[in-house]
């Protein structure tokens, strides 16, 4: 696979596009799925049921029941708890339907951002992350929605929970509620304070994990050639500092969980003692032992696990879905849109003044100064060795790289200027790797085309010499499958698709380099014989000399001229022709074999 | 690092024998740490256990019919405190004080133990080298440094966790029975249909979870097949298009998840019941006991969160599992560490090739058996001499063997090869003499990417020795071999930050940007945004670019041996025939053996080596073997194959 490598970001604009977008899903999914958020806080209020009703009913079923000899009152207010719990199941239940109802949009949401974001990145970057880089960002998404059900599932069960307990210990015995409150409230503020610290230990933790995996995998992978090398040492001191960074993160986050701990303590177990001291005085208010009972079970049973749950959930997954948003966030930010709007241009003619185009700022140019004239109807061929800077050319006039310095103009008007609308109908541009995606073989050929008729079609595909294929792959209403391709077929259609579409200028980027000798030159020859203007970046020979101009790069200079110019001009054109045969077989006894595929 | 992998120094302990000496290993190694857990875990444990039934005392002190008389309990409006209210604070700062220590100790005993063994496993693998990816495959190796490894490091905690919740709920039983033994039945009776309720939920979620993750395969890989057409999408403006349809499975999606929420939300109410109902089940029997008079209030408090501690047994046994997780993933680390390290010697090439030459030229001149046309190559080396410039290696800063025609000299001696039992390579002889290109050729799977390997030392031979310069390659220092052999290889593993460091790798700057230049990867590296200094991650390489840094890495390092595996199948013609030249003209100082797949590059080389199943089929110069229509026939075949 040939890559285009990093394009320097217009200048301006910050190290992802639009940063704050994926902040926003967490909040508009809140939002926007306010009728959910409604149903599951009624169903809160039905699970909050045996917070409300568990020391109420303890205390009743003590006072009234058992400690009052009539143990059938009891066994009936231990039933109406046992109720109390089923309603509160069913709750959950629906509850949880409801919080689905919030997440799965969320999910969505999220997926929504995630490819559109590495989609647009990709085309404007021209980087792409490979195929794990693709897994890890759905891994990324199923984190985040998980992460986000169980923060609002336990942030509203806390709620709900302090708010039962509150009720409950207000109708049973309200004394005693700042008793509860109070220390409740200093576990909160010691928890609250202790979460950012919190928050930026784990965030730690989890990337110095990911890194030391990526550091293992690397040494493994690696091993054949660290030991070539002899770099055993390095290798293992560079591993090393990674190993080394994650347990001092994990010492850290351990450091911050036993201070949270003491924070849950606090919460928890203080209620349960100050109301045992406070326990003497209350009975001679006139407290019952069934009562002092039912709010030592409010504490134990509602609010030390609903604290727990809090301090579990906000400070472990809350920090989850924060790292995994700011991943999603970093890589599959969408770059900032670079056309301008202007309309079709009125020709096909191409003038490249004075341009000048590099990778980054420290790099030597690839394009250099290049002014080129390819008036409309020409057929040029670009010829050079691999990595000099071809595609790049391409690029540059199809208006996907913006140069540095200079003008690229198609009819004319700057290419920047063009609307994307514009752009599309001016030029079309296939490179050496043909996308076929999964649809029909219409839809297919159909992609830059307005609508092609059948004729249209038939029409295309002859000229092309895909005709054969279209029969193989059952006509052009069945469903492509890609992956069962060749990548000589896949070029096949991506050149009719080409040929289909209505631009006048056309750039075939080594676009039939999977094709036979007999089969390209068929395709070029359509090409032009198509009208309009013809760029080919040669990847045999014969493709220059079908041209009518050639442009031959070597890395320093660009000159153009005609076969024959080139031959008397160019010492790498002559070197070239010399060593390519133009049957695309080897020549055994040449010290250079002959014209292979570049890459595979 | 050879050195401290073999010589099993203080740092490096021997391996013990079986899955629990790794365990108990371990255990000693992580320090003071392990103890501390178990101490506070237990202490804490057994606190746990104590304070509800402290609790209830408290409770019947409090509230029960004795505190109810008039002065009990008060002087002058004062409360004092009862002896079981200071029993329970005790015990509630105990258990938090315990707690607090016991996360701690958890945590650092835990990171200090996966770190050391981490560590050791890391140095052991790159000691063991390449050959141990014969044995496990990478994805495993992977899993078994990491996964395993951390499974190991936290198995002292695992186990002592395992106790740890052991403790209160089995003892939570027997404090049940001892309070009242009518509760502890009814908590049994409970118990047992907990867990019949528990095992069906299990079955639901699988069905659901498979038609999410199905659905969720299909988007990613539609935006794969999306993104191999990035340039496609991005010259015709089609972005928004192509977000759709890689979104179209998302409502299968969305039904799917839904569903899983469903199983879910089933599951959740009947875990969220279960205790809940076995406490009320615990209170009531209490109540009746305590309305006969049989039981105190506090009591009854006591058994009701004994009732709530007990139901965690089965959480407590859940925990005995990481035990066993932890044993086989300890096997599975120690099979790592058991593979054998190759030791290196301490010797050092000698300054020119002549020393070691007087040792074994008596040898050479007599054995026609083993010598690659051993005349041959000398005419071709004086042929070309003549016309050839000076070489390029005293520029790279590199010792050069200008003077010294005989540096570098490659024997195999009888060398035997078995991968998986079967010999790969079955009693090979041959002799480069010093600053020749020999080209070894054959159709894939005869042997010669193991011959390369074996001519450098990245694998040992099981029968027969390799020696450079007169030296056998076991008896040269870690150095004194990697220093003088250089490889390249079709597929680079590139490992530093920069490109430069890739190339360099501990090398000067100056030898790196010389070796880039020799490699035809000057222009390019130079084109990428930070030139040498950009990020190996941020510079996408085609594979033709990658071999170019790969072969700049093989010329920086190989001061007598180049070994080039393959190691331009990717380039393009011009670029190959640029290498090709700083090979015959630059570096022709120094020994080259070159794994040839096309005639051309056997062609330059001064002899070929002919393999076929691991023995050497036919040697002598292109030329002469080109007659034999069986060793053209192994170039038509390669060419069949890459197409």
């Amino acid at each position: 696979m040939k890559a285009l490598r990093v394009r320097r970001r217009p200048p301006g604009h910050g190290e992802s596009g639009t940063p704050s977008r994926v902040w926003e899903v967490p909040r508009r999914a809140l939002r926007e799925r306010r009728g959910h958020l409604v149903r599951l806080l009624c169903w809160s209020f039905a699970e909050a049921a045996p917070s409300f009703a568990a020391g109420q009913a303890i205390a009743h079923a003590l006072d009234d029941g058992f400690a009052a000899g009539r143990p059938l009152t009891g066994l009936g207010w231990l039933g109406v708890l046992a109720a109390a719990w089923l309603v509160g199941a069913l709750g959950a239940r629906q509850g949880l339907l409801a919080l689905a109802g919030i997440v799965e949009p969320f999910r969505d949401e999220l997926l929504r951002h995630v490819v559109d974001g590495t989609l647009h990145r990709a085309a404007a970057l021209g980087t792409r992350p490979d195929n794990a880089a693709v897994a890890r960002l759905t891994r990324q998404v199923e984190l985040a929605r998980d992460a986000f059900g169980s923060v609002i599932a336990v942030v509203r069960s806390f709620l709900f929970s302090v708010t039962g307990v509150v009720f409950g210990v207000l109708t049973l015995m309200g004394a005693v509620l700042p008793l509860v409150l109070l220390p409740l409230a200093a576990g909160l503020a010691l928890f609250a304070i202790s979460l950012p610290a919190m928050a930026r230990a784990q965030r730690t933790l989890i990337l110095a994990e990911e890194r030391t995996a990526a550091s293992l995998a690397g040494v493994v992978d690696g091993l054949r050639d660290v030991t070539a090398c002899g770099a055993e040492e390095r290798v293992a001191a560079a591993a090393g500092l990674d190993v080394e960074r994650q347990a001092r993160a994990a010492r850290a986050l351990a450091r911050l969980t036993a201070v949270r701990t003491v924070a849950l303590a606090i919460g928890g177990w203080l209620p349960i003692l100050l109301v045992l001291v406070a326990a003497p005085a209350l009975v001679r208010q006139g407290a019952t032992a069934g009562m002092i009972l039912g709010t030592l079970t409010y504490v134990a049973q509602s609010l030390t696990p609903a604290l727990g749950g809090l301090v579990q959930g906000a400070g472990v997954n809350g920090v989850r879905l924060m790292t995994a948003l700011q991943r999603i966030s970093a890589t599959s930010a969408r770059p900032p849109a670079t056309t301008g709007d202007a309309g079709p241009p009125p020709g096909s003619a191409l003038r490249l003044r004075g341009v000048r185009f590099a990778y980054g700022p420290g790099a030597d140019p690839v394009v250099g100064d290049l002014d080129l004239a390819v008036p409309d109807g020409d057929h040029l061929a670009v010829v050079g060795p691999s990595g000099i800077g071809k595609s790049t050319v391409a690029a540059l006039v199809a208006g996907v790289l913006r140069p540095d310095a200079g003008q690229v103009l198609i009819g004319g008007v700057p290419v920047g200027e063009l609307g994307p609308a514009a752009l599309r109908r001016a030029r079309v541009l296939i490179p050496q790797e043909a996308y076929v995606f999964r649809g029909t073989l219409r839809d297919n050929l159909a992609y830059l085309a307005d609508d092609p008729s059948q004729a249209d079609l038939d029409r295309a595909a002859e000229a092309v010499g895909m005709v054969e294929l279209a029969g193989r792959l059952g006509g052009y209403d069945d469903e492509v499958d890609p992956g069962e391709l060749s990548s000589g077929e896949r070029q096949l259609i991506a050149l009719t698709r080409a040929y289909l579409s209505p631009a006048r200028l056309v750039l075939l980027d080594e676009a039939t380099c999977h094709l036979d000798p007999a089969a390209e030159a068929r395709a070029e020859e359509a090409f032009a014989a198509r009208g309009g203007t013809l760029i080919v970046i040669a990847h045999r020979l014969t493709s220059a000399l079908r041209a009518r101009r050639v442009l031959v790069m070597d890395g320093n200079r660009a000159q153009v001229g005609t076969h024959e110019e080139m031959l008397a001009a160019s010492g790498l054109y002559r070197d070239l022709t010399g060593h390519w045969d133009g049957t695309g077989h080897a020549q055994v006894r040449t010290p250079v074999a002959g014209l292979r595929h570049t890459s595979r | 690092m050879a050195a401290s992998a073999t010589s099993a120094g203080p740092a490096t302990p021997a391996v013990p024998p079986g899955a629990d000496g790794l365990l108990f290993q371990v255990l000693r190694r992580s320090g003071h740490w392990p103890a501390v857990y178990a101490v506070t875990a237990l202490a804490g444990a057994v606190v746990e256990l104590l304070l509800p039934a402290a609790l209830g005392e408290a409770v019947d002190d409090l509230v029960g019919p004795a505190a109810l008389l008039p002065d009990a309990g008060t002087a002058a409006g004062l409360t004092i405190p009862s002896g079981a209210l200071l029993h329970c604070l005790l015990l509630v700062t105990v258990l938090v004080a315990c707690d607090a220590v016991a996360v701690f100790a958890a945590g650092a005993g835990g990171a200090q133990a996966a770190r050391l063994l981490r560590l050791r496993v890391v140095r052991h693998l790159l000691g063991a080298g390449p050959a141990v990816t014969r044995r496990f495959s990478p994805g495993d190796l992977v899993t078994r440094a990491g996964a395993n490894t951390d499974e190991v490091g936290t198995a002292p905690e695992s186990i002592i966790t395992a106790v740890a919740l052991l403790v209160p709920a089995a003892g939570s039983l027997v404090a049940l029975a001892l309070i009242d033994i009518w509760p502890a039945l009814a908590f049994a009776a409970g118990l047992a249909l907990v867990a019949l309720v528990l095992r069906a939920f299990l079955h639901g979620t699988t069905a659901a979870a498979g038609g999410y993750q199905q659905a969720q395969s299909d988007i990613a890989a539609r935006l794969i097949d999306a993104l191999s057409g990035a340039r496609t999408i991005a010259a015709a403006g089609t972005e928004e298009r192509e977000v759709h349809r890689v979104l179209a499975p998302l409502a299968r999606l969305r039904t799917h998840g839904m569903a899983l929420w469903r199983v879910n939300a089933r599951a959740g109410v009947q875990a969220a019941l279960a205790v809940p109902l076995l406490e009320i089940a615990v209170i009531g029997v209490s109540g009746v006991r305590l309305a006969a008079g049989e039981m105190s209030t506090g009591e009854l408090f006591a058994a009701a969160r004994y009732a709530v501690l007990g139901a965690g047994i089965g959480a407590a046994l859940g925990q005995l599992n990481r035990l066993g997780r932890a044993r086989s993933a300890a096997r599975r680390v120690r099979e790592v560490l058991g593979h054998p390290v190759p030791a290196y010697g301490e010797a050092h090439l000698p300054a020119t090739g002549d020393a070691g030459r007087r040792g074994t030229a008596g040898r050479d001149a007599g054995d026609h058996r083993n010598g690659v046309g051993k005349d041959a190559a000398h005419r071709n080396l004086a042929g070309r001499d003549v016309d050839d410039p000076r070489p390029l290696s005293s520029g790279l800063g590199l010792p050069t063997g200008a003077g010294h025609a005989e540096r570098g000299r490659l024997e195999l001696r009888d060398v035997t090869v078995r991968v998986d039992g079967r010999p790969a390579l079955r009693g090979v002889s041959l002799t480069v003499p010093g600053g020749a290109a020999l080209a070894v050729v054959g159709r894939s799977g005869s042997g010669k990417s193991l011959l390369a390997a074996v001519a450098g030392r990245l694998v040992d031979p099981d029968e027969g020795e390799v020696l450079l310069d007169g030296m056998p390659l076991p008896r040269l220092a870690h150095d004194a071999l990697r220093e003088a052999v250089g490889y390249a290889f079709e597929r680079p593993v590139l490992f530093g930050a920069t490109i430069g460091e890739a190339i360099a790798v501990g090398r000067p700057d100056g030898a790196a940007r010389a070796a880039a230049r020799a490699a035809a990867a000057d222009p390019f590296v130079r084109r990428l945004p930070r030139s040498y200094d950009t990020l190996v991650d941020d510079a996408p390489m085609s594979g033709g670019e990658r071999q170019r840094i790969g072969l700049a890495r093989a010329f920086a390092h190989g001061g007598r041996l180049l070994i080039l595996d393959d190691a331009t199948s990717s380039l393009d013609t011009v670029t190959e025939y640029q290498v090709a030249r700083a090979l015959t003209e630059e570096l022709r100082d120094r020994t080259r053996l070159i794994v040839a797949h096309r005639a051309a590059t056997a062609a330059r080389a001064d002899l070929v080596v002919w393999l076929e199943e691991g023995q050497v089929k036919g040697r002598g110069t292109h030329q002469a073997l080109w007659r034999d229509p069986g060793y053209r026939a192994v170039f038509t075949v390669a060419a069949a194959e890459r197409e």
